[in-house]
């Protein structure tokens, strides 16, 4: 358990070994056509397809999954419904507002759940490198990589934290809160710089000159899954336009 | 206040990355001159990212009853300087999209346009007028992490009323819209997230006074005399 539902589901995912290079060109794909093609039927099929992948194949848990598309949700709603509100001259329904606010969620949600289908099958430890094969600059991602890791350590720092604060009555009330959360960030700052200095001073004595060196895991491409991708993504984008 | 995943329209997705680019390349141009420069602060740098992204998961107690997250990018723009927190918070929106699902991947341009640039620069800028005008460091960052916060609303709210104006009143009618939704939380948010900025930074001037000389933001204290 490292605290992110997210990441510990694309750690456990059955397609943890499947190579990153085969799953961003399935969910970048998927994501693009969420976004270009009209809503229906296009953000309906690139939803189901996320969706049965992720719960079936590849084996995320229903309720990380679900869990995860509440955050957007919200946001999605209230601005769907601002969208559709006009003000002019007091309250009203724009024209078409149904039409309108269920094509803004569709795409929404249908994006939102491909992004999460390489987010709960792809760890970033596993997306990093890749960046490097855009061409970010080394210093970037080696910056992006430490921030990644240590990412736990201040999270599991917070929570023991809270916990203390907690227990001797720190959120008691509004006026505790407000102490207690700025004393809680203040020592997760101070913590993170120790850890960092204390790394550095580590790794000084390893002899750390150009960057931090680890061996990339090399995870094979498929061809089938590649095939399978490229046919899904295909079909999504001709029956959508056979229906528009 | 972050935009999910396929809200805006492909063009204005396409327009606000172009916008953010530079201002992240100029970001990652500074990180990388750093490295190459000091590569020990490679460390550092990555636990200012990691800090940022932890600071939203503290929970403000905010006055309309539902608790609401910080953004932290006032504290991160006063602490490292707004082009490291434009790539810094756009690494962080990157994160919080794929572990989170707060944000997206076609929306990282708008986000980091509004939270990763807009937010720190006017924060920053905040911080120094009232630095110049005579004010400590505590009401420095007050006014750092209370701009920033609603720079950043502010420019969300102006992002989606350029995408989706009112049908009858144009962009100005979906702008007082949008504004106005977002104003019940982001308000107090932003009051709270001043407020925090305080005791943050008046913990600190106790306990990592070291720090913050190191990073400029007070005058070295006065070397004690030796006592003999």
């Amino acid at each position: 358990m490292t605290g992110l539902a997210v990441d510990d589901a694309a750690w456990a995912s059955a397609w943890r070994h499947r190579s990153p290079g085969d799953k961003l060109l399935l969910c970048v794909g998927l994501v693009v056509c969420a976004l270009v093609l009209p809503a229906w039927p296009g953000s309906v099929l690139v939803g189901a397809v996320a969706v049965v992948l992720a719960l079936g194949p590849a084996r995320v848990p229903a309720a990380t999954f679900g869990r995860a598309v509440r955050w957007p949700l919200t946001f999605v709603a209230v601005s769907a419904l601002t969208t559709v509100v006009t003000v002019d001259g007091g309250l009203g329904w724009a024209p078409d507002a149904a039409a309108r606010a269920g094509s803004l969620v569709g795409h929404a949600l249908a994006g939102s759940a491909a992004v999460l289908l390489l987010a709960t099958t792809t760890p970033m430890a596993d997306l990093l490198p890749a960046l490097r094969r855009l061409r970010v600059p080394a210093a970037v991602v080696e910056v992006a990589s430490v921030t990644y890791r240590l990412l736990f350590v201040l999270l599991q720092s917070l929570n023991t934290i809270r916990e203390a604060q907690t227990a001797r009555m720190g959120y008691s009330s509004v006026r505790r809160s407000y102490r207690s959360s700025g004393v809680l960030a203040a020592a997760v700052l101070t913590r993170s710089w120790d850890r960092a200095r204390r790394m550095q001073e580590g790794l000084a004595g390893r002899g750390l000159e150009t960057g931090l060196r680890v061996l990339p895991e090399v995870l094979p491409s498929s061809r089938l899954f590649l095939a399978c991708s490229v046919l899904a993504l295909a079909g999504i984008v001709s029956a959508s336009l056979a229906v528009a | 206040m972050h935009i999910a995943e396929g809200f805006l329209p492909p063009l204005h997705a396409v327009g606000w990355t172009v916008a953010a680019a530079p201002f992240v390349v100029h970001g990652a141009r500074a990180v990388v001159k750093e490295v190459r420069e000091h590569p020990e602060n490679t460390l550092l740098l990555g636990a200012a990212g990691a800090f940022t992204f932890v600071l939203s998961a503290i929970k403000l107690p905010s006055v309309t009853g539902s608790s609401s997250h910080p953004t932290g990018t006032g504290a991160g723009a006063v602490l490292f300087r707004p082009p490291v927190m434009a790539l810094l918070g756009t690494v962080v929106l990157l994160f919080q999209a794929l572990l989170l699902a707060h944000g997206g991947l076609t929306t990282l341009g708008a986000n980091a346009f509004s939270m990763a640039i807009v937010g720190p620069w006017a924060g920053y800028g905040a911080y120094r007028l009232t630095r110049s005008l005579g004010g400590g460091l505590l009401p420095g960052v007050f006014v750092a992490m209370l701009v920033a916060d609603l720079a950043t609303y502010v420019t969300t709210a102006l992002q989606l009323a350029l995408a989706f104006p009112d049908a009858d009143s144009g962009f100005a009618g979906a702008a007082v819209k949008f504004l106005g939704v977002f104003a019940v939380t982001q308000i107090p948010l932003a009051v709270g997230e001043g407020l925090l900025g305080v005791l943050l930074f008046r913990v600190l001037t106790t306990n990592a006074r070291p720090e913050l000389e190191r990073l400029g933001l007070l005058p070295p204290a006065p070397a004690q005399e030796e006592v003999r």
